[in-house]
């Protein structure tokens, strides 16, 4: 959309809301893309950090 | 060289997957290329039955010792899967009527066979049962492949206790085969279809139905980039393919009862004859219109012959059919879900070749649901070896892992991770929320941490846009389909037969609509060029944080911004 006249935020951006709460689920251990999660998870890297490697 | 030397150092891993059934079992591997093959058995059978019949101290396996069900029923083992890691109060022994009775034995199930040269009856529990099952398993794809085969993924169901995986894991490491890991069945299924070359990875819903033997399973799973989260799961012990050879066997029973006055079902032989016969007349009533059911010597020396076509099966059977409808349908709603949510349904295990069961899941999902079987979708894998195949992929992807590493990435401090309860998107089009068109760029229940990254037309004309990222809830819309003008009757005829009609007419309309929710942030991209793009990238962070930001696709820079976390709440997982 449009943006509004009169619009202004921090750097352009303006946080309104947060996430509603979130559901603790199991994720199934199984395809290479849960084992790239798993990786992920264990050494604490992030997405970035991982496609760099 | 000595190689001998080195295999006692570092043994080779030769690892296949099995799926291990009540009925029947398959193995697969993974092949060079990476594609999953099932292998088949010394009898070529890749569907192997889960039975072991001894005559005279011999062992026969798979298809032989089924047909030992007529003749040596009672030292025939059959349907044992289940009863692993049970004890004896809590089975049902009603499938193993047939065959060698379970019994109790100590703290576990066990039954009394001849199994020796010797006329003693042995005690033999269902662990050392499936100890040489799967060996018999392992050696047909060691002689295939010609490797020892020493470890496997095997497939389970999803309501398995830890005692049974245990007890599994025990009976395979004394069958010398190692269990890397144990995987769902449903699981299984889905993998098998997304590690095809020509899959495309897509956030779905999935409703695998694994239609069995003497047991159905289904599960609703919700995938991720590539992720399956469970969402619910059902099982049924009522409705399977036992139910439908019953069908059959009371067709055939009654045809003969009528020409020669005794009832086969009477005669435990004759019974099981007829039984063995209607199974496959029911494999092949699926691959053809028209099917015989032939039995020598059926009961009292009398020959039996007759045929069936798929109709007339179809009409008798139509009672167990609609059962499994009403399966799926219970579990996508134990799922919170609607019929429109699902995406594909999988349609997986024997029973599942069955064309009228996908017809009647065609009817009940809306046309965009992809039903994968093989009367529906010409490329649908065989829905039998589903499960084996996906245990062969996860076992190519785990078998150079050392132990270690398969414990401790299957543990729950990594898989047990929060999901969104609702999609995040972004409002296009129109400038008012409520009027504003709603993109979902993160659908819900996807498991964080997550990525995704969506592009969006912006106004024409270009200039200043505002990218405004809102929690989206999807809701089913119901309109009532106007009916039709008065198709030549008059509209005084109030026959019963005419508002039976009215009813039908009076069609609801239901579809999928998006509401929207919570506006999380509002961004600026200024200056698009006209026709120009604004990409938008979300990302959410273990912790529920939320990354956005914002550009103009192909443009340098953007608008970057972070949200507060939210809150995780414990729920139970399906």
């Amino acid at each position: 959309p449009v943006l509004p006249q009169g619009w202004a935020g921090e750097k352009d951006f303006k946080s309104i809301g947060q996430l509603s709460s979130a559901t603790q689920r199991n994720i199934e251990p199984v395809g290479p893309h849960f084992l790239a999660h798993a990786r992920r998870k264990r050494h604490q890297r992030t997405f970035s950090e991982d496609d760099r490697i | 060289m000595s190689s001998q030397e080195e295999g006692e150092t570092s043994p080779e891993i030769t690892a296949i997957g099995i799926s291990f059934g009540n009925s029947n079992s398959s193995i697969a591997y993974t092949s060079g290329e990476g594609k999953a093959e099932v292998i088949a058995n010394e009898e070529g059978d890749r569907q192997i039955p889960s039975v072991l019949s001894y005559i005279e101290g011999e062992e026969y396996h798979g298809t032989q010792a089924k047909s030992q069900l007529v003749r040596n029923s009672k030292n025939t083992v059959a349907y044992f899967r289940d009863y692993l890691g049970k004890d004896f109060d809590s089975i049902d022994p009603t499938p193993c009527h047939a065959s060698a009775h379970p019994q109790k034995h100590e703290s576990t199930v066990a039954f009394s066979i001849q199994d020796k040269e010797s006329e003693a009856q042995n005690i033999v529990t269902v662990s050392e049962i499936t100890t040489r099952h799967l060996r018999r398993l392992a050696s047909s794809a060691s002689d295939f492949l010609g490797k020892k085969v020493n470890a496997a993924v095997i497939t389970v169901p999803t309501n398995v206790t830890e005692e049974q995986r245990e007890a599994l894991s025990k009976a395979a490491k004394a069958a010398g085969v190692d269990v890397l890991q144990m995987i769902s069945e449903p699981t299984a299924a889905v993998l098998a279809y997304d590690a095809r070359p020509e899959a495309k990875l897509k956030d779905k819903i999935i409703v695998v139905a694994d239609l069995g033997g003497t047991r159905s399973d289904i599960a609703v799973i919700a995938s991720r980039g590539g992720i399956y989260s469970i969402l619910s799961t059902s099982h049924d012990y009522e409705t399977a393919g036992a139910q439908l050879d019953q069908v059959l066997v009371d067709h055939f029973a009654k045809e003969f009862t009528k020409k020669n006055k005794t009832d086969p079902r009477q005669n435990d032989r004759s019974l099981a004859k007829l039984k063995l016969e209607a199974e496959a007349t029911k494999k092949a009533l699926s691959l053809g219109g028209n099917a015989s059911c032939s039995v020598e010597s059926l009961a009292d020396g009398i020959d039996f012959s007759s045929t069936i076509n798929r109709t007339r099966y179809e009409l008798l059977a139509g009672k167990v059919f609609g059962a499994f409808t009403r399966l799926i349908e219970e579990a996508v709603r134990k799922a919170d879900l609607d019929i429109l949510d699902v995406d594909e349904v999988i349609l997986s295990g024997g029973t599942s070749h069955t064309p009228k069961i996908s017809q009647n899941l065609q009817r009940l999902f809306p046309p965009t649901t992809r039903i994968l079987s093989p009367s529906t979708l010409p490329t649908a894998i065989d829905p039998s070896s589903l499960s084996a195949r996906g245990a062969a992929i996860q076992a190519s992807l785990v078998q150079e892992f050392e132990k270690d590493d398969i414990e401790q990435s299957t543990h729950p401090m990594v898989t047990v991770t929060p999901h969104l309860r609702n999609a995040i998107g972004v409002m296009v089009v129109s400038e008012d929320v409520k009027k504003g068109l709603f993109t979902a760029l993160v659908e819900k229940e996807t498991a964080v941490p997550c990525r995704r990254r969506g592009v969006f037309a912006v106004p024409r004309e270009g200039g200043d846009v505002m990218v405004k990222v809102c929690e989206g809830l999807r809701d089913i819309k119901v309109s009532k389909k106007e009916k039709p003008k008065a198709n030549g009757k008059p509209a005084s005829d109030d026959s019963d037969l005419d508002s039976d009609d009215d009813e039908d007419e009076e069609e609801e309309m239901r579809e999928k609509v998006w509401n929207v929710g919570s506006v999380l942030a509002e961004a600026a991209v200024k200056e698009v060029k006209k026709g120009g793009k604004v990409e938008v990238t979300i990302r959410v962070e273990a912790d529920l944080g939320v990354h956005i930001e914002a550009r103009e696709a192909g443009g340098k820079g953007g608008v970057r911004g972070i949200l507060g976390t939210a809150r995780v709440v414990e729920n139970g997982s399906a």
